[in-house]
């Protein structure tokens, strides 16, 4: 174990390009971390690249060494953070983990849009911030440009940024200076009961989960019975160690340090990230602050296009899930689709990921339908229900109330900006709660707004009206009663369930107009006529016709054309295979998101 | 096994902008050689598994243009198939023939060959759209070579016509139709026109120098022809083919019915049914390379399929519902040896509901409507 005061955890802030990844590999090339032999460019980014395929060991923080200017020798834990803003959460338990961040800067483009949502969330959490300009070898390299930028827009003292060119390994050791004598060390809380952040764990088919724990009180040693104060799940430290890069086992880890724990538990879902681990023996009085059992927001219908895949589709989820401690499916059925899955996910682009991977990596050829926020409905008999299938809601006359859930969304945006987001929160349904200028020229709005007005193309949109400027966080609230309907789609008479959605009763025309509009686009013209019609209950407010197909049939067909002709036919039905039979229409996959398509 | 013999011919004098057969424009061509050709290759097929000693029912010269070929060459072939396989009084054998190459004098020799059924291939009595198909014949030339035909002796005649070519109009289609009856073939063809990729037309038609009918037109022309013929006395019964009741062209109705075929000459197709399933094969294309081939080695097999039961079930629905009496699910039975409705039930039972088949008794086929959307019918079944 290392005492804490030689300890130093950071991480690397930066615009994608902007050379965190050659920084990274030059703090390991300078420390000895890896030999010449070893620099295969981008360290940090190939394992990362492996940890995307799922392959077994990732190093996601790296122990240097370093022999400062005042001869002592120094642990320096560098923590990788994830890249996409949509996992928030994750990044911040990163951060958490750290005192310490780097923010790397490009001289040549200046300070980036998508960094600062990080720099934000770092400035919350405490920790100290280097400015480090990088790409001072560029010709079109401006330090005295960026250094101001980095005070304007960021709100940083930049007057000591360290210049440096991590390409051409200017710079490297007054950046690894900077580190041991800017970024405090981790507090020694030695005599504590052992208080250990889980700031990431995946899956592994060898050892089960392995976590990566950041300890802040107390000591983690091999053998120790050990509890996840959040999962309630117990384990044993089997195995400890850390990455430097490669793995190096250790029977112990004490405060300040970071490493990896092995502890015999199953599935990512009992070993969360952001979860405190502490002893079964001796457990702390309470956990580390910040925990979030992150909740699904978005729910949606997962089918197969074959009802034969029903069962490797179940297998497929089950092996995701290891995996994925936030991905929640039960079984359902749809009387269009057959049977399948009510899946929850943070987000679209969770969902997304999902719906990839199982494609990708299990071979499944799947529907998603729209998909919906819950909602809490109150029934004349009394009864509160959670509603996460629109399919589901009672009938209209067992219904005394539909409550929607209402987020308050934060916003940091710069006040050229403020308008168009102030625009876009309104036409959201948004009710502005506090309006705050923050530093030069940027502003934090606070709105309350529906749920379901964020989860599907609000941060697009965002994103799209400030030129990447604006970031959004949001938690939740509380439910409201409000004038909500379901709107269903009918295919040629029948109500198809799958298409079904709850929405505000001032939006179900436009809405409805809207989607049918957009499905009559994606339903390619086929054998039969496909009448498409939005309605509220029995109220018909919108209806398309996709014509059938004219005509289509062989005029020749004699012994040297059979052959030709059956695969002519075979690719036809190819092409079929991607849609869902829904009585006799063929519905493409893409059509049962249309609702997610309104804007393009 | 009995089966059915094709014979190519794959020489043309022009090569017409919309086909996309096996075919070789050419000023001449070496027919004692290529005759040789297919007298060698048959004697090969005819005397190995799985030809060898079964009854030809049915003999068909297609091309090409086999027309081009002197009576003498076609008299030898079917001489060498009688020796080889043997004809019965009443084989049916067929031989395509252009009328503009076509004199009386040839139309006699062909007949006393033992051809008993020509087919011409009018396309149309139209000049312009005669023109604009790119065909060497005039419209009196087709009506004097079908006189002919009567005169020497051709009790079957079929003429071959062509619908929904640019520029046309329904006036003209029944026009044609009109004229062909007026000609008193025994049977009539009458195929919608495609753009098939490496035909002139298809080329033509991607540098958006041709526009096709619109489709509501082209649907109303099918309509025509398939109100018109069997009104005329020429009864449906394939998708694109018309006669009284006898005189269907046995030969390619044993297409349709999915059983054995033997392919002869340049790029022809073989089938020979296999159980279940079957195999299927096709000869080299280029005639130069074909004659090269059957000289070296008797035949001039290019490559082949093995067609599983599956496969095969989906082909032979495929193949009969083009026929308007359908499928017969007794013929299904005894030939894959379970129900139709076991393997193909719930999907018949959907396009029986959206009205594009029909079921009466055991048959089962396309409507009206089936018959506009046939190909996305069939590709069920696959």
């Amino acid at each position: 174990m290392t005492a804490p005061e030689l300890i130093r955890n950071f991480c690397i802030i930066a615009h994608i390009d902007h050379g965190k990844s050659t920084l990274a590999d030059r703090l390991l090339e300078r420390t000895g971390a890896l030999s010449k032999r070893e620099m295969t460019e981008q360290f940090l980014d190939s394992m990362e690249l492996e940890r995307e395929r799922g392959i077994t060991i990732k190093a996601r923080s790296v122990r240097l060494t370093y022999t400062a200017k005042d001869q002592r020798n120094y642990v320096l834990n560098l923590i990788d953070t994830p890249g996409h803003v949509d996992f928030a959460y994750e990044v911040s338990r990163s951060l958490a983990a750290c005192e310490g961040a780097l923010l790397v800067v490009d001289a040549s483009q200046g300070v980036e849009a998508q960094t600062l949502a990080n720099v934000y969330m770092a400035l919350d959490h405490g920790l100290e911030i280097i400015p480090v300009i990088n790409k001072i070898d560029l010709p079109g390299a401006d330090v005295a440009r960026t250094r101001e930028q980095i005070e304007q827009v960021v709100g940083l003292d930049a007057t000591e940024a360290i210049l440096t060119s991590a390409k051409e390994g200017i710079g490297i050791d007054e950046v690894l200076e900077a580190v041991v004598t800017r970024i405090p060390p981790p507090p020694a809380n030695h005599d504590r009961p052992l208080r250990a952040l889980i700031f990431d764990s995946w899956y592994d088919v060898y050892e089960g989960v392995i976590g990566l724990v950041r300890i802040f009180d107390g000591q983690l040693q091999r053998g120790m019975k050990l509890r996840l104060m959040g999962a309630q799940k117990d384990g044993e430290a089997m195995r400890l160690g850390y990455f430097a890069p490669h793995e190096r086992a250790v029977e112990a880890l004490g405060p300040g340090e970071v490493g990896f724990v092995v502890a015999g538990i199953k599935a990512v879902a009992d070993m969360r990230v952001g979860d405190t681990l502490t002893t079964a023996d001796r457990p702390a009085d309470s956990p580390l602050a910040g925990f979030k059992e992150l909740k699904p927001m978005v729910f949606a219908g997962l089918y197969p296009t074959e009802a034969n895949q029903y069962g490797a589709l179940r297998d497929a989820i089950d092996k995701l899930r290891l995996n994925d401690a936030s991905l929640v499916c039960e079984p359902e059925t749809s009387q269009a689709l057959g049977f399948g899955f009510r899946a929850g996910f943070l987000g679209l682009l969770h969902m997304e990921i999902a719906q990839e991977r199982l494609e990708r990596e299990f071979g499944l050829n799947l529907v998603i339908t729209a998909p919906t926020v819950a909602y809490r409905v109150r029934t004349t008999a009394g009864e509160t229900l959670m509603v996460d299938n629109p399919a589901l809601l009672p009938p209209e006359n067992l219904i005394d109330a539909i409550e929607e859930p209402f987020i308050l969304a934060a916003i940091h945006v710069p006040e050229e900006y403020l308008g168009a987001v102030m625009r876009l929160c309104e036409e959201r349904r948004g009710i502005q709660r506090d309006l705050r200028f923050a530093g030069h020229q940027h502003v934090i709005l606070h709105y309350e707004m529906p749920l379901a007005e964020i989860v599907f193309d609000f941060y697009d949109r965002l994103k799209s009206s400030t030129r990447g400027y604006a970031s959004l966080d949001y938690e939740f609230l509380d439910f409201r009663p409000e004038h909500l309907v379901k709107l269903d789609i009918r295919i040629n008479g029948e109500v198809v369930d799958a298409l079904s959605m709850i929405v505000h009763r001032d939006r179900a025309y436009e809405r409805g107009k809207a989607l049918c509009e957009k499905m009559r686009e994606l339903i390619p013209r086929q054998m039969f006529e496909v009448a498409l019609q939005a309605a509220v209950g029995a109220k018909i407010i919108a209806r398309e016709t996709v014509k059938p197909l004219r005509k289509n049939v062989t005029a020749k067909c004699y012994g040297g054309d059979i052959t030709r002709k059956r695969k002519l036919l075979e690719k036809q039905k190819e092409g079929k295979k991607r849609m869902k039979q829904v009585g006799r229409v063929e519905i493409p996959q893409e059509a049962f998101l249309a609702l997610l398509k309104l804007g393009e | 096994m009995a089966f059915s013999l094709y014979i190519h011919i794959p020489y043309c004098v022009a090569k017409c902008p919309y086909c996309d057969f096996n075919s070789h424009a050419a000023t001449s061509w070496p027919e004692d050689r290529y005759t040789a050709a297919i007298i060698a290759e048959i004697r090969h097929r005819g005397t190995q598994t799985p030809f060898a000693g079964c009854p030809v029912k049915t003999i068909f010269f297609g091309g090409g243009t086999p027309s081009l070929f002197q009576p003498a060459s076609i008299a030898r072939i079917l001489e060498s198939v009688a020796a080889t396989c043997g004809i019965a009084d009443d084989t049916e054998i067929t031989l395509e023939a252009n009328p503009g190459t076509v004199a009386e004098r040839a139309l006699a020799g062909f007949r006393a060959a033992g051809v008993n059924r020509i087919s011409f291939g009018a396309q149309s009595f139209n000049p312009a759209i005669l023109k604009y198909l790119g065909r060497i014949h005039t419209a009196e030339e087709t009506r004097s070579a079908a006189r002919a035909a009567r005169q020497v002796g051709f009790a079957r005649l079929n003429l071959d016509l062509i619908f929904a070519v640019p520029g046309q109009t329904l006036a003209d289609v029944r026009r044609d139709l009109m004229e062909a009856v007026a000609l008193e073939p025994d049977h009539v063809s009458a195929y919608n026109l495609t753009f098939e990729p490496g035909t002139a037309f298809f080329a033509d038609l991607q540098r958006g120098r041709i526009r096709p009918l619109d489709e509501d037109l082209q649907a109303a022309m099918y309509a025509l022809v398939r109100d018109e013929l069997p009104q005329q006395g020429y009864p449906m019964y394939e998708i694109s083919n018309f006669a009284p009741r006898g005189h269907e062209a046995r030969h390619n109705l044993s297409y349709w019915r999915g059983e054995s075929y033997l392919g002869i000459g340049a790029g022809a197709h073989s089938f020979a049914g296999e159980g279940a399933g079957g195999r299927r094969w096709w000869n080299e294309k280029l005639p130069a390379r074909y004659l090269t081939l059957v000289e070296g080695r008797g035949e001039a097999e290019a490559g082949s399929e093995v067609i599983d039961g599956r496969t095969a079930m989906g082909e032979f629905v495929f193949l009969n519902l083009r026929l308007r009496s359908g499928l017969d699910s007794a013929r299904f039975r005894s030939r894959f040896g379970c129900d139709f409705d076991e393997v193909f039930g719930s999907v018949a039972a959907r396009l029986t509901a959206g009205g594009v088949l029909l079921r009466e008794g055991g048959w089962i086929r396309l409507s009206e409507r089936g018959l506009e959307v046939a190909d996305s019918v069939f590709a069920e079944f696959l």
